[in-house]
């Protein structure tokens, strides 16, 4: 078991790093080794490789890492394996919050007012997203009343995403512009990562990882049922707090980057499972690790497939994950 | 050169070398070589100034004039394709509002500006920001004044009896109509039509199909796909511009002109009114 | 001797419907079996004894303190509760299960040492799960699962055992291998179980006969008064005789 453990994350490394020499390879061309070591010659290699393809390589990397331990403590928190870190209102809040800036102009005419139209419009659709996403899963913990409750938690995540996408939705009527920067959004894209969001990214996950170890034995006594896990001496409420405070940063920090990157996270933990289960001291991080391969996997095809044009990153994690997902429920046996 | 003008030269070359070295406090940076529009109706106005073959790469809606269409096109403005735009090494990229490739486009030390392609106002700003940049506004003032012309004449070539009927004009099926404060809106109301749409409900409002239908607009304006089975729309046939043939039908690319916020908009309007001419002819006019 | 857990007019309400109706429980060292028919509360006043519900009413005393004035940890390590309806699903092997009983030492952040391992294969020992300790969870039948579960709840080496049905699932071997295993624990601390299996509960030291919400008796398990009213309890559906040296429960079929 310890060993089959210890393989998977040498393979993830190994694919890791296979992966990001892909990333530096892979651009606007399509994939050409010659035409990669003629721009490493030429004059643009700084401009292209290091300050475009190297910081966008590793920032889906480190997205993809903070997508897939988000999905690893929403499955142990709800001990549902097909929860995802979207659940609790962060995907409809940070949407809500994108569109709200998009069309803050059209808004600002029509009842808003100059004043705040105009602040709206110059807040980033990263910073937008962000607050968006901790908005949406604050209004979940405000609606459940506090994280007392696991089913509450689901039932008001549930509420809190149809309101938001009904809002969404109403913004959008009023300011059609909008609807095509809200397709974006939603169908994810790692065609913005800079190195200022490889840092944000980075220092993220340097601070969830630690923070989630630590939460890790929560989740391992949740598998006993909650009553049993309290009568272990945790003090639920908080740490479930806790979990849920660790979720929405790790999502709000992935989506305000990269947008609502599909099934990441879901199929990430499942990956994990499959070849090395074990307690979520060890899951967490592989499936951080899973994710990031993942979302790095999906956002070198983005560049390459169709090359000049590009595919959103979203549609391939759905192809992968999705296809993935579906050969798992072929082979499982009907125990 | 005589003796008496050998002072004067001399004193005309230092004034010169004096012009030269201030030359750049004075005009700025060299103007652009390299320019990238994310914005079709700038590229449009680029092309106006003349600056069509300093365009190396646009997005993937700009497609007039001919010219632009065969240049590399680098996604819409929420998709923008960072690295294809680094590798065309531009000195200036024209964008709008709310983008997200503005501030990384910008990290990356490439010169944006961002422009809002709303309004008349906005054509008439941009063309002439754009003039400028370009060390040109001479011919910025022109192309606007030509447009003015243009939308002069256009108002000239309503027929009396159509001005001040109500007019609806359709951008979606759904129906999204254009109301008087959008790009198009404000050319109709120039054109002297009323819009049946109040300009209270924003630029683009989605409006109820009753809404339509009781407000029994005189003229209705859309594109051709759109106008076809307009009058299968449940109770539309009630519509008497549609009985009457009251209408303007455009295909594709011309109601792109239409409503493209851009230096084509005297020839917008100048279609429609052409439209509306021939309605009047063809109807001869009676009363409302 | 003093009662190790002890509660007083305990009220305790399930979503509004009052469950326990002013109970008073004495569970002195030994082994008290809590038997009653469906829908007495036995549960519920495991959970309340355990502190896992809130009360309406009375209290509950500790080692002679009051529930609340222990903290959450220090409940834990004195108490061990097992759950009725044995919820293990997951990767979790069988030994990482039977760890979870070291957390109210060990807390979120403590290193396991030796003295933890020692107890977790004791725990397995106990109850006969050491041979497939690396198996996942999921692999196990319904008897081995309830067995880990209960090696689980001895890995705490709490003083006090509140055990919720522990013998489900288990064939007759292992349920009487646990009921050894109780009357030994018995003789080192307290074990209260709620048991639905008459002739097993007979066994006990104590026996508390429940229903409706109420204590309706309370005495050993050779207690003639105490077997009539099981009798009147249980509707006359079961017998009570003495077998050799013990009592059993037979079902009342003429």
């Amino acid at each position: 078991m310890q060993r089959r453990r210890r393989r998977l994350l040498w393979a993830l490394a190994a694919a890791s790093g296979v992966l990001m020499l892909a990333g530096l390879a892979a651009g606007g061309d399509g994939w050409s080794w010659a035409g990669f070591t003629q721009l490493l010659q030429g004059p643009d290699a700084g401009l292209i490789v290091g300050q475009i393809r190297a910081p966008r390589t590793l920032g889906a990397w480190l997205t993809g890492a903070l997508l897939g331990l988000a999905g690893a403590v929403a499955q142990g928190l709800f001990r549902n394996p097909l929860a995802d870190p979207f659940l609790l209102g962060s995907a409809s809040g940070a949407s809500l919050a994108v569109v709200a800036v998009l069309a803050a102009g059209t808004l600002g005419a029509q009842g808003l007012g100059p004043p705040a139209a105009g602040m709206l419009s110059r807040v980033g659709l990263v910073a937008a997203a962000f607050a968006g996403a901790l908005g949406g899963v604050l209004l979940t913990l405000m609606l459940a009343r506090g994280a007392q409750h696991t089913l509450r938690l689901l039932l008001a995540g549930v509420v809190v995403g149809v309101v938001l996408t009904a809002v969404s939705d109403l913004l959008t009527l009023a300011a059609p512009e909008a609807l095509r920067g809200r397709q974006v959004f939603m169908l994810g894209s790692t065609g913005f990562l800079g190195w200022d969001s490889c840092l944000m990214l980075g220092s993220g996950l340097v601070l969830a990882l630690p923070m989630a170890q630590r939460l890790s034995r929560t989740l391992d006594a949740l598998v006993l049922g909650e009553d049993s896990a309290r009568s272990l001496g945790l003090a639920l409420p908080q740490l479930r707090l806790a979990l849920i405070c660790l979720l929405a940063a790790a999502t709000g920090l992935a989506v305000s980057q990269a947008g609502l990157v599909a099934f990441v996270g879901l199929a990430a933990p499942h990956l994990v499972r499959r070849y090395a289960p074990g307690p979520h001291g060890y899951t967490l991080l592989a499936s951080a690790a899973a994710g990031a391969v993942l979302l790095l996997a999906a956002d070198v095809a983005a560049r390459t497939l169709i090359a000049p044009q590009e595919l959103p990153v979203g549609v391939l994690t759905a192809v992968f994950g999705g296809t993935y997902l579906l050969l798992l429920l072929n082979r499982q046996s009907p125990s | 050169m005589t003796q008496a003008t050998a002072p004067s030269a001399r004193a005309l070359w230092r004034l010169l070398l004096v012009a030269c070295l201030l030359a750049p406090a004075w005009v700025g940076a060299a103007p652009p070589q390299r320019i990238v529009s994310l914005v079709p109706g700038l590229t449009e106005s680029l092309c106006a100034l003349g600056a069509c073959a300093r365009l190396v790469g646009t997005d993937r809606y700009s497609n007039w004039p001919s010219e632009v269409q065969a240049l590399p096109k680098l996604g819409g403005l929420d998709d923008a394709q960072v690295e294809r735009i680094a590798a065309l090494r531009p000195d200036l990229v024209l964008a709008a509002p709310s983008a997200r490739a503005v501030q990384r486009l910008e990290a990356l030390g490439l010169r944006v500006i961002v422009l809002h392609t709303r309004s008349h106002q906005d054509v008439r700003h941009n063309l002439l920001r754009l003039g400028a940049e370009l060390g040109d506004e001479a011919r910025a003032q022109q192309v606007w004044r030509q447009i003015e012309a243009q939308m002069a004449e256009a108002a000239a070539r309503v027929p009396a009896a159509l001005r001040g009927r109500s007019v609806y004009f359709e951008v979606e099926s759904s129906p999204y109509a254009a109301g008087p404060t959008s790009f198009i809106g404000e050319t109709l109301v120039q054109l002297g039509l009323n819009n049946i749409v109040p300009a209270a409900l924003g630029p683009f409002p989605k409006l109820s199909p009753e809404f339509v239908v009781r407000a029994q607009p005189e003229l209705v304006i859309a594109e051709a796909r759109n106008l076809q089975d307009m009058a299968q729309r449940p109770g539309w046939a009630a519509l008497r511009a549609l009985q009457r043939q009251r209408l303007c039908s455009f295909p594709t690319e011309r109601y792109e002109v239409l409503v493209r916020p851009g230096p084509r908009m005297g020839l917008a309007a100048l279609q429609l009114a052409d439209c509306l001419a021939a309605i009047g002819k063809d109807q001869g006019m009676d009363a409302r | 001797m003093t009662a190790a857990l002890r509660a007083q007019d305990l009220s305790v309400a399930l979503g509004g419907t009052p469950v326990l109706h002013g109970v008073s429980v004495d569970l002195p060292p030994g082994w008290t079996a809590i038997i009653g028919p469906n829908g007495a509360g036995k549960s519920t006043l495991l959970r309340a004894l355990a502190g896992l519900l809130p009360r309406q009413g009375g209290q509950v005393w500790l080692q002679g303190r009051p529930l609340d004035d222990w903290s959450v940890r220090e409940r834990a390590q004195r108490i061990a509760w097992l759950a009725q309806q044995g919820q293990a699903q997951g990767d979790l092997t069988v030994r990482e299960l039977v760890h979870l009983g070291r957390l109210p030492h060990l807390g979120l952040f403590g290193t396991p040492g030796p003295q933890d391992e020692h107890r977790v294969d004791a725990a397995m020992q106990a109850t006969e799960c050491a041979d497939w300790q690396h198996r996942r969870l999921q692999q196990l039948s319904g008897g081995e699962r309830q067995r880990c579960l209960l090696a689980r709840v001895l890995a705490v080496g709490a003083p006090v055992l509140l055990l919720d049905e522990p013998t489900t699932h288990l064939d007759p071997p292992h349920q009487v291998a646990v009921v050894r295993l109780l009357q030994g624990l018995a003789r080192q601390g307290t074990v209260a179980s709620v048991l639905h299996d008459l002739p097993l509960a007979l066994q006990a030291d104590q026996v508390l006969l429940m229903r409706a919400g109420r204590v309706v008796a309370c005495a050993a398990h050779d207690d003639p008064q105490l077997h009539a009213a099981i009798c009147e309890v249980f509707e006359h559906a079961v017998r009570i005789q003495r077998v050799g040296g013990r009592y059993i429960a037979l079902p009342h079929l003429d």
